[in-house]
């Protein structure tokens, strides 16, 4: 596996062209491990996206090839993920990114810096 | 639990995956589904998702996977064509209502005339008295 797949990029915000799925997800998963439908849920309350289903194991598969989440033993036919240490980095960078796009944002507007 | 109609088309969408992907998901993705049907989510919706995930999946599956991938979808792209237009060449009088509403759509004669200027190549009926078919066809 390479550095990249791993996430382990040096700060940059390897998320970028991840999709919102995968962001999504990870923020998910920052509280704490779920499971497919408990992700979807989730996401739906806090960011009111009603995530496929087919789009969820699309970013999930993708996310734990990146290293940025890993799979915990199955309960029942349950699949719970958990992020890793790569993956808070990676979302880390992503959000700093966001933070700085929306402030510039922001100002351009008139609106005040965050 | 939503009907067995409804989640034969969910199953329909899932049998789509690769094996090695059912034999880790399908089982949690057919809970899914049935808990996003019963949630109110249309049917349809769960089941083109999964659709659309499974010709993701399998586009982005190892280099054989996609060479695969590549290859049905242009045998899809060549039936979907090829079909109409065998239906379009097939000889006279099988086709003659649509030779007729050809002509009328594209009112070019069906036969060149001696001292046509337009070069009797072959898909202009090279073979002399070929049917109006090959004219059609340029127009597609």
């Amino acid at each position: 596996m390479t550095a990249r797949e791993r996430g382990d990029t040096g700060g940059q915000d390897v998320l970028r062209r991840a999709g919102d799925a995968s962001v999504l997800i990870l923020t998910s998963l920052a509280d704490g491990a779920k499971h497919g439908y408990a992700l979807i849920q989730d996401i739906n309350g806090f960011a009111g996206v009603q995530l496929g289903p087919g789009t969820l194991y699309g970013a999930l598969d993708r996310l734990e090839r990146m290293g940025l989440i890993e799979a915990l033993p199955a309960e029942d036919r349950r699949q719970p993920y958990r992020i890793t240490a790569a993956g808070v980095a990676a979302l880390r960078a992503h959000l700093d990114s966001i933070e700085r796009v929306a402030s510039a944002g922001r100002l351009r507007l008139g609106l005040g810096g965050i | 639990m939503p009907g067995s109609r409804s989640m034969r088309l969910v199953e329909f969408a899932l049998r789509c995956y690769p094996r090695r992907w059912r034999s880790r998901h399908g089982d949690e993705a057919a809970e899914i589904a049935s808990l996003l049907i019963r949630d109110g989510t249309p049917v349809h919706s769960v089941a083109w998702n999964y659709l659309v995930g499974a010709a993701r999946t399998r586009l982005v599956g190892g280099p054989r996977r996609r060479v695969g991938a590549a290859v049905c979808a242009l045998l899809l792209a060549a039936g979907s064509l090829g079909v109409p237009l065998a239906l379009l060449s097939s000889p006279a009088p099988a086709n003659a209502a649509s030779v007729t509403h050809s002509r009328t759509a594209h009112p070019r004669p069906a036969h060149p005339r001696h001292g046509d200027p337009r070069p009797a190549g072959p898909r202009h009926g090279g073979r002399g008295g070929a049917p109006d078919r090959c004219g059609h066809l340029a127009h597609c």
